[in-house]
């Protein structure tokens, strides 16, 4: 019957075209609207590392001025700790052996030497880490791979570049083991990267987090031997004096520090561990304010931070009102489309069609319409979300996913339901006797 | 087939009741080809109604084809419209942008039967009924008399024990009149169970027993009164 029904349900659509076309296009201004916000939070909300991101940690110690605790002022629910931490803590944190992985990293920006027949040097942002951080971050290789734990110890001067960056130096063949000049050093090229956009740049939410990903990453160990300096966010509390070791020494926060851990139990091993390392510091006159240390997973830290803007719910929930309001509207049309009919449905009945057959065969229509408006609205919803992506970075890229897609099918089920219900309800309940003649 | 006891009916509005049948009793037997005839307003086209389930009665008991059918759910009502009735109607009440075959497919894809059966039954109605080359004719390409021999074959397909015809030859001329009835007197013969409100006096002639209804009620079944019939005419 659901093939006979939808068949019916066709031809009545067909017979009324401009009444049809005008139905569509109400569900379809419906889905667009609410299709695009729902999308544009949840490209801001969704889990960027699927089924890990409640194992992978971010860690923050509160050393701050001991006269005031870290400003948050303007930074909604971030608490008052700051939120990295210092050179020399990471790497005394590196040596916990509770984490599966672990990594410190911090963006610097530096000068790029290419062949000079290709292009003229050029400044460049360069993200410091360890070797864990790219299986850590799930990032993805073309050629090659990551730097391994003794590259780390042994700070070897190779290089991680990005698939652009391939392309710009190397043409975009595979450059592995082929060298290139950052700054004063040559770098053996050890891994490519496959084209990588995060929208979430998930590893740092310390700045813009819908920022590209650093074109360069270099092994953490080599920062003190190319005496490089954090070009993004640094805070710090204290004079510090005028040479580059006492940087290094400092209590100057920017680095952050990232762990992957296997178990909960784990995790609380870990935030002991913080705690005592803390503890242990505060000995030689470190950390000078009350215990304050933070161990808080990827999901948390995004809602810490203030990833998903409370605007963009109000605006998704808004955009799902807009849906409700253009579905019942159509209520009235489809009323009237269908009592028109009553003459047939009462044929319908009088051949032995149940309430329930006419009902489903009204529905069925309703959810032709819904489908038809659901399928104009995500097409529109794309090009937009196009747009919207360019508004906020040249390179984020803002499109349905899967998820968003069926959530958008659904709304559109949906809202030809709350559109027909009603009409289908009164039509399968006409007695019909009264139109047969 | 049918056998009625007391129905009563009553149309309320805010303003007005009005009693269309009053206390109705009458009985057809199986193979019976029975017509019902009396003036307007005296309650033919409500009885027809309530004989074929679509509509509901107030009071009294109705029995069809044996079983009690005076309070049941949709489901059952529909399920025995589909099964043992078969409805004429005097406007044809063919589904309009349906074709020939179509129309006469409908009540029997409420039946649910499979696609070779139904094929085969819709042919042999079509058939019938001397319909065959327009089988993918809309309505609106047939004449009347066509028209209602396509509706007489959507009940032959559904091979109903009890036909219920509400004026079938109303909107026909006297020629295509004539060949309708002879239609239903071929079915009648087969063994199925014929009512038929008519005003028309040479088409209730054809039926083997008249019943006369008067303000809702059966008046006299072998000797209508002399207003009744002159009304009739």
């Amino acid at each position: 019957m659901l093939a006979y029904n939808t068949r019916v349900a066709a031809k009545s659509l067909r017979r009324h075209p401009l009444l049809t076309a005008i139905i569509v296009a109400g569900i379809a201004l419906g889905i667009w609207a609410s299709t695009t916000f729902t999308t544009v939070r949840h490209m801001f909300a969704r889990d960027p590392l699927p089924g890990r991101s409640d194992r992978v940690f971010y860690i923050r110690m509160d050393n701050w001025d001991p006269a005031a605790p870290y400003p948050t002022d303007g930074r909604g629910k971030q608490k008052a700790i700051p939120p990295q931490i210092t050179y020399r803590d990471s790497l005394e944190l590196m040596r916990s052996q509770i984490p599966l992985r672990q990594t410190a990293d911090y963006v610097t920006q530096t000068v790029v030497y290419p062949d000079r027949k290709i292009s003229r040097p050029y400044t460049e942002r360069v993200r410091l880490c360890f070797s864990d951080f790219f299986a850590m971050f799930n990032v993805p290789f073309q050629y090659g791979h990551g730097w391994d734990k003794r590259a780390d110890a042994n700070a070897e001067q190779v290089v991680v570049i990005d698939s652009a960056t391939n392309q710009k130096l190397f043409g975009g063949a595979n450059s592995v083991g082929k060298r290139i000049r950052i700054a004063d050093r040559e770098f053996t090229v050890i891994g490519v990267l496959a084209p990588w956009r995060p929208f979430i740049r998930m590893y740092d939410m310390t700045q813009n987090f819908v920022g590209e990903p650093e074109p360069i990453f270099l092994p953490f160990n080599l920062t003190p031997r190319m005496q490089l300096r954090p070009f993004g966010n640094v805070d710090g509390w204290q004079n510090i004096g005028p040479k580059y070791e006492d940087f290094l020494a400092s209590d100057v926060d920017f680095v952050q520090y990232w762990v992957e851990l296997r178990t909960p139990a784990d995790a609380a091993s870990y935030r002991r561990f913080i705690d005592d390392y803390v503890r242990q510091q505060k000995k030689s006159g470190r950390f000078p304010r009350p215990l304050n240390n933070s161990v808080l997973s990827m999901r948390d830290m995004m809602t810490e931070m203030g990833v998903v803007r409370p605007q963009l719910t109000a605006m998704a929930v808004m955009s799902i009102l807009f849906l409700v309001i253009c579905s019942m509207n159509l209520t009235g049309l489809l009323l009237g489309k269908f009592l028109a009919r009553a003459p047939e449905v009462s044929v319908r009945r009088a051949l032995g069609a149940t309430r329930a057959d006419i009902f489903l065969q009204h529905v069925i229509e309703c959810e032709l319409v819904g489908i038809a408006g659901g399928i104009i609205g995500m097409l529109l919803s794309i090009g937009t979300l196009r747009i919207i992506g360019k508004l906020i970075s040249d390179t984020a890229r803002m499109s349905l996913d899967l998820e968003m897609i069926g959530a958008a099918v659904l709304l559109s089920l949906v809202a030809g339901l709350l559109a027909g219900v009603y009409p289908a309800w009164r039509i399968c309940t006409l007695q019909p006797a009264v139109q047969l003649k | 087939m049918l056998e009625m006891n007391g129905i009563r009916k009553v149309y309320r509005t805010d303003l007005v009741e009005t009693h269309a049948l009053e206390g109705l009793s009458l009985k057809v037997d199986d193979g019976e080809f029975v017509s019902v005839m009396g003036p307007s307003g005296s309650g033919k086209t409500t009885f027809l109604n309530i004989a074929g389930l679509l509509d509901v009665f107030d009071g009294g008991t109705y029995r069809l084809d044996g079983k009690d059918v005076s309070r049941l759910k949709d489901k059952e009502m529909s399920a025995i419209r589909n099964q043992n009735v078969g409805f004429i109607f005097q406007s044809f009440n063919l589904i309009p942008d349906l074709d020939i075959f179509d129309n006469v497919d409908v009540p029997l894809r409420y039946r649910g039967l499979g696609a070779a059966e139904r094929k085969r039954r819709i042919e042999k109605a079509v058939g019938m009924v001397g319909l065959t080359s327009r089988m993918h004719h809309l309505p609106s390409q047939l004449s009347g008399g066509q028209q209602q021999r396509v509706a007489i074959a959507r009940v032959l397909a559904a091979e109903p024990k009890l036909i219920l015809a509400d004026e079938p030859t109303g909107n026909l001329d006297s020629l295509m009149a004539r060949e309708i009835m002879d239609l239903l007197d071929d079915i009648n013969r087969q063994g199925t169970t014929i009512v038929m409100v008519t005003h028309s006096p040479e088409c209730a002639a054809r039926a083997s027993r008249e019943i006369h209804l008067l303000d809702g009620k059966v008046v006299d079944v072998e000797r209508p009164p002399a207003i009744v019939e002159s009304i009739a005419r």
